[in-house]
């Protein structure tokens, strides 16, 4: 059972006068894991941060087209970015943990959306959070140590614990083991794989055995236009495209 | 499923709450830099409706008298002019030869750290204690002229040195290690590298970070006070050893003149000084933006 | 008069032998390899040979002259007659040095009109012999340098390891002034202790050098009004000015303005910093301190003095500004950008990144540079000297006149008193206070800072 959460129509990026998108359309479903892969460059970071209007933040960046969530444009004058990253959440290339508590990390998004209206329900929260980021048993006693005195890959998983304490609808997860050793990786990848059931998960990744093992579907970017866009089994098995065929098969990127 | 904790009429009203502090917030901010540019424009329209009528040849080229209304700044301008230069012909060379060494030739031991401690520390150090420094060592102990160009020079120069050694140790930090090789590879000592190569390269920005340290210490009032430079100077100083005034000083001698009329002089002279400080910035811009290389 | 015509003579000679030894060294060039050093450090070589130890004997026999030059006319018979105290004496020697040196000067005293003739005698005697011992160091210094012009002689080494020399010497000057200022403040003020307990110091709440005199001088050195004057005027009131505005103006230029207004305000901002406390001070004394006692006066207040706390602290806050404003810009730019995407990705709006993730990882960044702001305050002197007033009261209302550390030091230093006495000694002692005060803040403050930037790299 998929249905569209995402809709990408004639989307263009640019940084100033650079066009980083070109003319991007794509769909991307509820309940699936969404690859975005390409060479260094090719701007599916930058295609990711439209996504929840992170673009917003850097200066001189503009995005046209259509970007639909559930239908709306989420860069109607209607949208508030505010309002709606709380629904597209975003974990990072490098781990951010804030400079708090482990608690207090988690807590922050709930708080300042006024998700919980007391102790008791902000402590299922986090626990909840915890649990679904698998890192509930590992830190459980140590909830007031710093976020930052975990390993990386445990960071990694406040990180995405922290995403999904808003409770967001689309989790985007921005090459998120790049940082991290295979076992780290491998424990991201696990929960990545759980999550899907309940959000709609796109990565972008560097690492095409990444995407095969994770992702249902996959896109690939080439410089700034999406090149080929379908089920990960067909684009790695039978790609269509030769420039496709081309990366997958290690001629470049 | 989770849609409808976001749109809820609850989240909504919260949502239109934030905003709302997100306004107030940036309003304040908006606010404080308002005020502080209000407060500095007050300041400068207050001493020009004071000061600007007061302002012609004979105010320029007088001297200090007890009739406000030929009293003059030449003399307190040229105290200021002849401290300068003491202060200059000291701080500059040795400032500079200090940011040399520390850069490049210092070894990392002890005695350097507490070079370099003692540098930051004396950038920090209040400028009445360089005064007290200048009444104890330069007149007391030394019995150098009191109220002199040369002491008040001298005093000045131990509190610009530390400035020029900072910023000449970033100018010549900037300076790439590839200038430093190039000339080592074809046979330059490490000496004949630096003051051949490295030091003319850094030297704009150690230029402004002299100028900026000597418009800071034209301005310097508080230490002069304890090493006598408030006489009542009638005639310019004729040496770096006659008794002498300066600008911010004579301005601090105005303005405890009882007679209104000193208003107006205190603020001429406040706009003489403003200018200089203004000319000495700018040319510190002026050189940062025309020599500075982006590496 | 002698020496300097000698130290222009020393300096010729430099130049001479320069010439000299490069112009021999120049003869000894036969081609390509010939020689280990370029001729012109041969001249080098030479001029320092002349100049060092010539200017070293310059500079000892200029410091013990003086002092021969008082032993020969203290044993002139027009001497006897000098009185005994050593400050007189020695005003009137150096009344009769000023004479010789200027005959149209005016004496004070004719005793030394008198001394003038032998003093006269005496300077150009010592001079001569000085002047001639100068002279023959410079030229055997001068001959051994030209004697060592061999082609096959390592000048080049030798000049760069003076210059080194020189190096060294210009930072050692940072160490010698440190030294300097504690060494004379720690004499100083020790000679105050000898008179003034410390305890009654830095304990004593009655400030009244004036009448201190015989027993009950420990009584009137109490030290703490002054310190809370400082603590309140540099570290309440004008802290309660700079931090708000310059944080937030900081904040508004880092976060929300646009890079043009960004370039244009803040060096309009940096303005405020370059302007003399002078001016700050009469800004004060003439338009802010009568706004306040007008004020205050409408408000009911009796009486309100026109010199004020608030007055004084007010202005120094705004003199502050930017320098709060510049250390939380740098606070602010060192924590990663990842940390704000992180809150803004959350959902949370631009104020609440800024409060609540931004500001607590930029605090101890901050927190410093309030720290070095409440050291520059502090240690701010002309403002207070024109607007803050002369009584030691500890009072917590922003409207009473209140003195400062700065202000006494002033205070006790530019009076016409003879200078042993406590009285003057005092401005030492409080000027040690403060230079420890304002150590240890700017060695915390620097040391967090430090800290800080590392902890983000």
């Amino acid at each position: 059972m998929t249905e569209t959460k995402l809709t990408a129509r004639n989307v263009d990026v640019f940084y100033g006068p650079k066009k980083a998108i070109d003319n991007v359309s794509i769909d991307i479903d509820n309940g699936i894991v969404t690859a975005f892969i390409g060479p260094s460059g090719c701007g599916k970071s930058t295609f990711l941060r439209s996504l929840n209007r992170m673009n917003d933040t850097i200066a001189g960046a503009r995005v046209t087209g259509e970007i639909l969530l559930d239908g709306e444009d989420i860069y109607a004058p209607s949208m508030d970015p505010v309002a709606l990253r709380a629904r597209v959440g975003m974990v990072f290339q490098k781990p951010n943990p804030f400079p708090k508590s482990i608690y207090e990390n988690i807590a922050y998004g709930p708080r300042i959306h006024g998700l919980a209206s007391s102790k008791a329900e902000m402590d299922a929260i986090i626990e909840s959070s915890l649990t679904k980021a698998g890192l509930w048993d590992e830190v459980k006693d140590r909830l007031s140590d710093a976020g930052t005195a975990l390993s990386g890959g445990q960071q990694q998983r406040l990180c995405i614990a922290r995403a999904i304490a808003v409770s967001p609808e689309v989790i985007l997860m921005d090459e998120p083991c790049s940082a991290l050793d295979p076992i780290a990786t491998a424990k991201i990848e696990e929960l990545i794989d759980e999550l899907k059931e309940n959000y709609a998960i796109v990565i972008v990744t560097h690492s095409m055995q990444q995407a095969a093992r994770v992702s249902q579907r996959t896109a690939f970017f080439h410089l700034g236009n999406l090149v080929e866009y379908g089920e990960t089994s067909e684009i790695f098995t039978n790609p269509r495209e030769e420039k496709t065929k081309d990366y997958i098969t290690g001629r470049y990127g | 499923m989770s849609n409808s904790t976001f749109s809820s009429p609850a989240f909504a009203k919260r949502l239109a709450q934030r905003h709302a502090a997100e306004r107030r917030f940036k309003l304040i901010g908006l606010g404080a830099i308002v005020i502080s540019l209000a407060f500095l424009a007050l300041l400068l329209v207050i001493m020009m409706r004071n000061g600007l009528g007061g302002l012609n040849w004979n105010f320029l080229s007088g001297s200090d008298s007890t009739d406000p209304h030929i009293a003059g700044i030449w003399s307190a301008a040229k105290g200021s002019i002849l401290t300068m230069l003491v202060t200059l012909l000291l701080s500059f060379p040795m400032g500079v030869l200090a940011a040399i060494y520390l850069e490049e030739f210092a070894p990392r031991s002890r005695w350097i750290e507490l070079v370099e401690v003692s540098i930051n520390n004396l950038a920090a150090v209040p400028s009445i204690i360089f005064g007290l420094l200048g009444l104890a060592v330069f007149i007391n102990t030394f019995n150098m002229p009191r109220s002199s160009p040369l002491v008040g020079g001298l005093t000045l120069a131990l509190m610009t040195m530390p400035v020029i050694v900072i910023s000449g140790r970033n100018a010549i930090k900037a300076v790439p290690p590839s200038i430093r090789d190039a000339a080592l590879a074809v046979g330059a000592s490490k000496v004949q590298a630096v003051f051949h190569h490295v030091l003319p390269l850094a030297l704009p920005g150690i230029l402004t970070g002299t100028i900026i340290g000597m418009a800071r210490a034209l301005g310097e009032t508080a230490p002069l006070l304890m090493i006598g430079m408030r006489a009542f100077i009638v005639t310019p100083p004729d040496g770096i050893t006659a008794p002498s005034s300066v600008l911010p000083m004579q301005i601090f001698l105005w303005s405890d003149e009882i007679d209104k009329a000193f208003v107006q002089n205190t603020s001429a002279a406040i706009i003489v000084l403003l200018v200089f400080l203004l000319v000495m910035n700018g040319l510190a811009i002026y050189l940062r933006n025309k020599f500075e290389v982006r590496w | 008069m002698i020496l300097t015509g000698v130290l222009l003579a020393v300096i010729g000679l430099g130049l001479v032998g320069w010439f000299a030894a490069r112009g021999r060294a120049r003869l000894l060039y036969t081609g390509r390899g010939s020689m280990h050093s370029m001729p012109s450090y041969h001249g080098w070589h030479m001029a320092l040979w002349i100049l060092v130890p010539a200017l070293l004997a310059w500079a000892a026999w200029s410091a013990i002259m003086p002092g021969l030059v008082d032993g020969a006319v203290m044993a002139d018979p027009a001497a006897a007659q000098l009185p005994e105290g050593d400050m007189h004496r020695a005003a009137v020697l150096a009344d009769a040095r000023n004479i010789a040196a200027n005959p149209d000067a005016v004496a004070f005293d004719p005793l030394s009109q008198e001394l003038a003739a032998p003093m006269r005698a005496a300077q150009t005697r010592f001079g001569m012999i000085g002047g001639l011992l100068i002279l023959i160091v410079a030229l055997a210094g001068g001959g051994y340098g030209f004697t060592r012009v061999r082609a096959g002689f390592p000048a080049r080494t030798h000049v760069e390891r003076a210059i080194l020399a020189l190096l060294l010497i210009a930072s050692l000057m940072a160490i010698l002034t440190t030294f300097g200022i504690v060494a004379s403040l720690l004499f100083e003020a020790g000679l105050f202790f000898k008179d003034v307990s410390p305890i009654a110091f830095l304990t004593g709440t009655h400030w009244a050098p004036g009448n201190a005199r015989g027993i009950d001088i420990d009584g009137n050195f109490g030290a703490v009004p002054l310190f809370w004057g400082t603590i309140y005027i540099g570290a309440i009131i004008a802290m309660v000015v700079a931090i708000p505005l310059g944080l937030m103006s900081a904040i508004y230029l880092t976060q929300y303005a646009s890079s043009t207004i960004r370039k244009w305000v803040k060096p309009i901002l940096e303005i405020l910093a370059g302007i003399p406390t002078v001016v700050y001070g009469y800004f004060a004394a003439l338009t802010v301190a009568p706004l306040i006692r007008d004020t205050a006066a409408s408000l009911g207040v009796a009486n309100p003095s026109t010199e004020s706390a608030l007055a004084a602290g007010l202005v120094m806050g705004v003199m502050i500004i930017p320098f709060v404003s510049s250390m939380a810009d740098d606070a602010l730019a060192a924590v990663p950008r990842a940390m704000s995407d992180g809150s803004l990705a959350l959902g949370a709006t631009q104020s609440e990144t800024i409060k609540k993730v931004l500001l607590p990882a930029a605090l101890p960044g901050i927190v410093a540079g309030v720290m070095l702001a409440i050291s520059r305050a502090i240690g701010e002197t002309m403002i207070v000297v024109m607007a803050a007033g002369a009584s030691a009261r500890l009072s917590a209302n922003p409207l009473a006149s209140m003195t400062t550390v700065t202000y006494q030091i002033v205070q006790m230093l530019t009076g016409d008193q003879e200078f042993n006495s406590p009285k003057t000694l005092s401005a030492f002692a409080l000027g040690l206070v403060l230079f420890i005060v304002t150590l240890i803040l700017n060695i915390i403050a620097l040391r967090v800072v430090k800290r800080f930037r590392e902890a983000y790299e």
